[in-house]
């Protein structure tokens, strides 16, 4: 598979504190993967994801999406790069409360100049939310706006994306719909960069996970999908025999 | 013990033989448990002798016989399903102490001894998340169960070892050696 994400020494320094910070971070993402970045509030987990978005220039170091540097990328060329390349999901949505949920999920198409008829509604379809189109999001459960704020990073056809803690603000039974969501689209080919607090969920999807703490990558381990028989996952003893 | 109201609890639903005792708990622990056949007769027979369970009619073809749950017995099976259970927690797991010690004896790789083990249980999580996505397709709602408390068991054990990580050690106090 090919790379599609390339960090290369990134460090990101904020004035005046530390958290978030990250510290010569370097990692590749090839494309097809579903990648979790995890680790501890203020650990840089969601810097990184927002220096890849290009949300956010790096203090030191490069960062390449698809071949391209972002660093030689003027403002406009950034901006024209996220709508293009990036599709993102985050915590709380994000809607714009004003537009319907049609629309919402037209803006990224509309700033592209490039709202091909039917594609919202293939994704509505295919997200299980055409009963929604019409309605604003203030109408909405969570789950619903989040599969909203998923169609919205769609439309373009990202090559990349990504999605900050896009569970933290649901229940635990819609959580796993919208994991379950980003597990069939990672099985038709989106390559997704996911930051969670939830190992549960991400590995019941995603077979790579960093772990980041003080602004570094500590560990980086790509897990296996063997089948394995119950008992050889888990024991259950009694306390007669494990005497 | 509960294989004892776990044989209990079977023989409530209906009157059993003893293998039938046997693949009951173990399919319903989906294997996790693996209980000999001499231990199940051993433990009807126990059952019987005090009275729990009684065998229904005689000795069928090879000698199997069907045994069913006596008055007394389901007076013992519901009291033991009323009591929660109580007593010390049960830490099984080597790694609470190997952690600990790895804490005390601090040689620098401690961070390298905690992302090691947190692999470990990621994997853990990985593969117990397959066994409850296959055990709910298959309809083995009582395996879909257990695994669900062993994954979140292992989630705990993973913020344990967060917290451990994030403790910097040598610095804090109570932290010898």
């Amino acid at each position: 598979m090919s790379e599609l994400v390339r960090l290369n020494e990134v460090t990101k320094v904020y004035q005046g504190g530390i958290t978030g910070a990250l510290n010569g971070v370097s990692m590749t993402v090839d494309e097809g993967e579903f990648t979790a970045i995890m680790g501890p509030s203020g650990s840089g987990k969601s810097t990184m994801l927002n220096l890849v978005a290009g949300l956010d220039r790096p203090t030191s170091g490069t960062i390449e999406v698809g071949g391209a540097d972002l660093a030689r990328l003027g403002e406009a060329g950034l901006a024209r790069f996220r709508r293009d390349r990036i599709g993102f999901i985050f915590q709380f949505f994000h809607l714009l409360p004003n537009m319907t949920a049609l629309e919402n999920i037209l803006i990224p198409a509309q700033l592209k100049g490039d709202v091909v008829p039917g594609r919202a509604n293939d994704l509505l379809d295919k997200l299980g939310i055409s009963d929604v189109a019409d309605k604003y999001p203030a109408r909405l459960s969570g789950g619903q706006q989040q599969r909203v704020a998923v169609a919205r990073a769609l439309i373009n056809h990202p090559t990349l994306l990504l999605a900050d803690e896009p569970t933290g603000a649901l229940d635990t039974r819609t959580g796993e719909q919208v994991m379950e969501l980003l597990g069939n689209l990672h099985r038709d080919g989106q390559t997704i960069l996911l930051v969670t607090h939830d190992a549960k969920l991400a590995t019941r999807h995603a077979a790579r996970v960093i772990s980041v703490m003080d602004g570094k990558i500590v560990d980086d381990a790509r897990l296996e999908s063997p089948e394995r028989t119950p008992s050889e996952v888990i024991r259950v003893r009694s306390q007669e025999t494990s005497r | 013990m509960s294989l004892k109201f776990g044989v209990l609890g079977l023989l409530k639903e209906e009157p059993l033989h003893g293998y039938e005792v046997k693949n009951r708990f173990e399919a319903m622990l989906g294997g996790t448990w693996e209980v000999n056949i001499g231990q199940v007769y051993t433990t009807l027979q126990r059952l019987e002798r005090d009275g729990l369970v009684r065998p229904v009619g005689p000795r069928g073809d090879r000698g199997k016989l069907l045994y069913e749950l006596a008055p007394e017995g389901r007076k013992a099976l519901s009291h033991w399903l009323a009591q929660p259970d109580s007593g010390p927690q049960q830490l099984h797991e080597d790694i609470y102490v190997k952690l600990l010690i790895a804490t005390r004896v601090a040689n620098g790789d401690l961070q390298g001894l905690l992302a090691r083990q947190k692999r470990t249980f990621l994997q853990r999580l990985r593969d117990l998340n397959r066994l409850e996505e296959r055990a709910r397709r298959d309809g083995r709602i009582d395996l879909a169960r257990l695994v669900r408390g062993a994954l979140l068991h292992t989630e705990a054990d993973l913020k344990w070892m967060d917290e451990l990580s994030s403790e910097r050690f040598g610095t804090e106090e109570g932290n010898p050696v």
